[in-house]
């Protein structure tokens, strides 16, 4: 079982990757688990024809009859949604911790191809880190673009993952159309000690199949936006390469993005 | 790491004992069920009521906010209070929960003092000094009193810190020497004519038990001959009423006794200083043998060959450390004197009443 974590700044596009990536792998024939541990509760959305499906810690609070239903997605993907308490209040972390002890308790009995865990924001606490612990993703990838707050980010996780002894596989470019964006992701990965695994333009096909509730695998299948994620997902699963990264100075990411942006 | 190893009172539990001063009627302890236990059954004998939120896993994810209200509405509902405490905990503080809102939600009649501490606060005064402020500004304490409170136990803290129990990086309890020992001691200086100084440096309800010695002493004295005088910090005037009146009622039950204080070295909730003073007095009385109980080593430069009588058996172990040879340790005290309206009967000075009972 591969099980690969997905981190990124906030608003990167980390859920829209990561729900195209499950899209990719789940079309392949593999059986595969999105993971959502935003206490929005929002990634799986488009795995799921665009319903919200019940959050874990919703069931868990409210104590209702029955096991938590896991939502069955697009070409069979299996979605669950941690879920989390209400903004200021509660602690969003120890409910990961909570959730994701439950899931491998309860639901890794016959064990999936893919468990992909959808992690928001950068390591903010114990219960962020929770999905890169023992026992849970040994993978992790680090969405990002090439503008200097979303690589200050990128950064910080790296350095959260280096603390931890954590391999990161490389980051993800996910496109926001600034200058030079390939070679500053590329160069920065460089300094991290890692690498760039893959590219994923920006397109209009992606808000238009969000707004219709699907992945762009499923709702533009045809695209070369859908090919971009397709070739992420593969990258990912052929990748056997991962190094616990070393964190660059601030200032240095800033001087080489300075260099790379000058007319 | 931490530098100091051994287990000791945290700020959640010094907040409680400080509500309990103030007179709180019920404690509600904001956090798990067993947080706080143990200092609630003491609280407990002392008449205080001490209640429980028991937060549960899903009040750590959601917040206990409402569990709050609705624990506040269930006290007044069941023992109409005039006065509660709410105390914070590790799991309900690091959660961000917001005690006052809580209070405010709960609408209570009665007035509310919501502290919010936890164990990971600081020293244990941390959560006494917080309670004192709160409550100084609702208006259930003056703000004089806080002020001054609060110098007594910033004073305590670095006393502590500098020759209590958090001077060492690890004190391991110890029970010192047998009371027959210490008793034979007293008792020989008595019976060959000598002076024994007995002090009492005591901390709140803890002099309940420690005030035994000196009527042990002065019983002894009157069975078998020389002389014993006494110093203690039981001003009657100073520290809340609560205070006050375990210095009143020791100062009544000592002189049912015959004992009579040669000097008050200040008010029960005043040891760091209090000790300074007794032992400006011991320097100018002429002695062959120094009995010092309750916090001792708030007392500088006491004679190495002095009997000490302690109810921590950590800070046993610290005095023998520091050269005391006869340390003798009551480590039931605080459970006795929970609740007590007069003196409580302690080994050593039964020890002595023994001993003066068969005579010279």
């Amino acid at each position: 079982m591969r099980q690969i974590a997905i981190y990124g700044k906030g608003g990167i596009g980390k859920s829209t990757v990561a729900a195209n990536v499950v899209a990719s792998m789940a079309e392949s024939g593999l059986r595969v688990w999105y993971v959502g541990c935003d206490p929005k509760a929002d990634g799986s959305m488009t795995l799921l024809g665009g319903r919200k499906m019940e959050t874990f810690l919703d069931r868990m609070k409210d104590g209702g009859p029955g096991e938590y239903e896991v939502g069955l997605g697009f070409r069979g993907a299996m979605c669950m949604e941690v879920g989390g308490p209400l903004a200021g209040v509660g602690c969003a972390g120890r409910g990961i911790i909570v959730a994701l002890q439950a899931l491998k308790r309860d639901h890794f009995r016959d064990p999936p191809d893919v468990v992909l865990y959808d992690v928001p924001g950068d390591v903010v606490c114990g219960g962020f880190a929770t999905p890169v612990r023992q026992g849970f993703a040994d993978e992790v990838y680090v969405v990002t673009s090439g503008e200097y707050l979303s690589l200050y980010a990128a950064n910080n996780i790296c350095r959260g993952m280096r603390n931890l002894g954590v391999g990161v596989g490389g980051l993800i470019c996910n496109s926001r159309e600034v200058m030079n964006e390939r070679d500053a992701v590329a160069s920065v990965a460089g300094m991290l000690g890692t690498k760039m695994l893959g590219f994923v333009p920006r397109h209009r096909s992606v808000r238009d199949c969000e707004n219709a509730g699907r992945t762009v695998v499923e709702g533009a299948p045809d695209s070369e936006q859908a090919r971009a994620y397709r070739e992420l997902a593969a990258a990912m699963l052929s990748n056997s390469s991962f190094a616990v990264p070393q964190p660059i100075d601030p200032a240095e990411l800033r001087s080489m993005l300075k260099e790379l942006t000058a007319e | 790491m931490s530098d100091v190893l051994h287990p000791r009172p945290n700020p959640i539990v010094a907040a409680m004992y400080t509500l309990r001063d103030m007179d709180a009627e019920v404690i509600v302890v904001h956090g798990p069920a067993g947080c706080g236990f143990m200092v609630s059954r003491r609280l407990e004998d002392a008449g205080v009521r001490v209640v429980t939120t028991g937060m549960k896993e899903n009040d750590l994810i959601f917040g206990a906010e409402e569990k709050l209200a609705e624990t506040l509405r269930l006290v007044q509902d069941r023992f109409s209070p005039g006065l509660v405490g709410v105390v914070g905990t590790c799991a309900s503080m690091i959660i961000g929960e917001n005690l006052d809102r809580a209070v405010q939600k709960a609408g209570l009649k009665a007035k509310v003092i919501p502290v919010d501490v936890h164990g990971c606060s600081g020293a244990n005064t941390t959560g006494a000094i917080r309670a004192l402020e709160v409550a100084a500004e609702r208006g259930v304490i003056p703000q004089e009193e806080m002020f001054r409170q609060r110098e007594m136990l910033t004073r305590a803290t670095l006393l502590e810190s500098n020759r209590g129990l958090t001077s060492k990086e690890h004190l391991s309890p110890n029970y010192g020497v047998t009371k027959y020992s210490a008793a034979r001691r007293i008792r020989d200086v008595l019976a060959t004519g000598g002076r024994v100084l007995v002090v009492l440096n005591g901390k709140k309800e803890l002099a309940y038990g420690h005030a035994d010695v000196l009527r042990g002493v002065q019983e002894s004295a009157d069975a078998l001959g020389g002389e014993a005088v006494y110093l203690a910090n039981l001003d009657p005037g100073v520290g809340l009423p609560r205070i006050r009146r375990y210095a009143r009622d020791i100062l009544r039950d000592l002189e049912c006794a015959g004992v009579y204080l040669e000097h008050i070295t200040g008010g029960l909730d005043e040891y760091p200083v209090a000790g300074i003073r007794a032992a400006e007095a011991v320097s100018e009385i002429d002695h062959d043998l120094l009995v010092a109980c309750g916090i001792v080593h708030a007392i500088p430069n006491l004679d190495r060959k002095a009997v000490l009588v302690s109810d921590q058996p950590r800070e046993v172990d610290n005095y023998l450390r520091d050269g005391f040879a006869m340390v003798v340790s009551e480590p039931d005290i605080h459970a006795r004197v929970m609740g007590a309206s007069g003196i409580v009967r302690m080994e050593l000075a039964d020890t002595l009443r023994e001993m003066a009972a068969e005579g010279k």
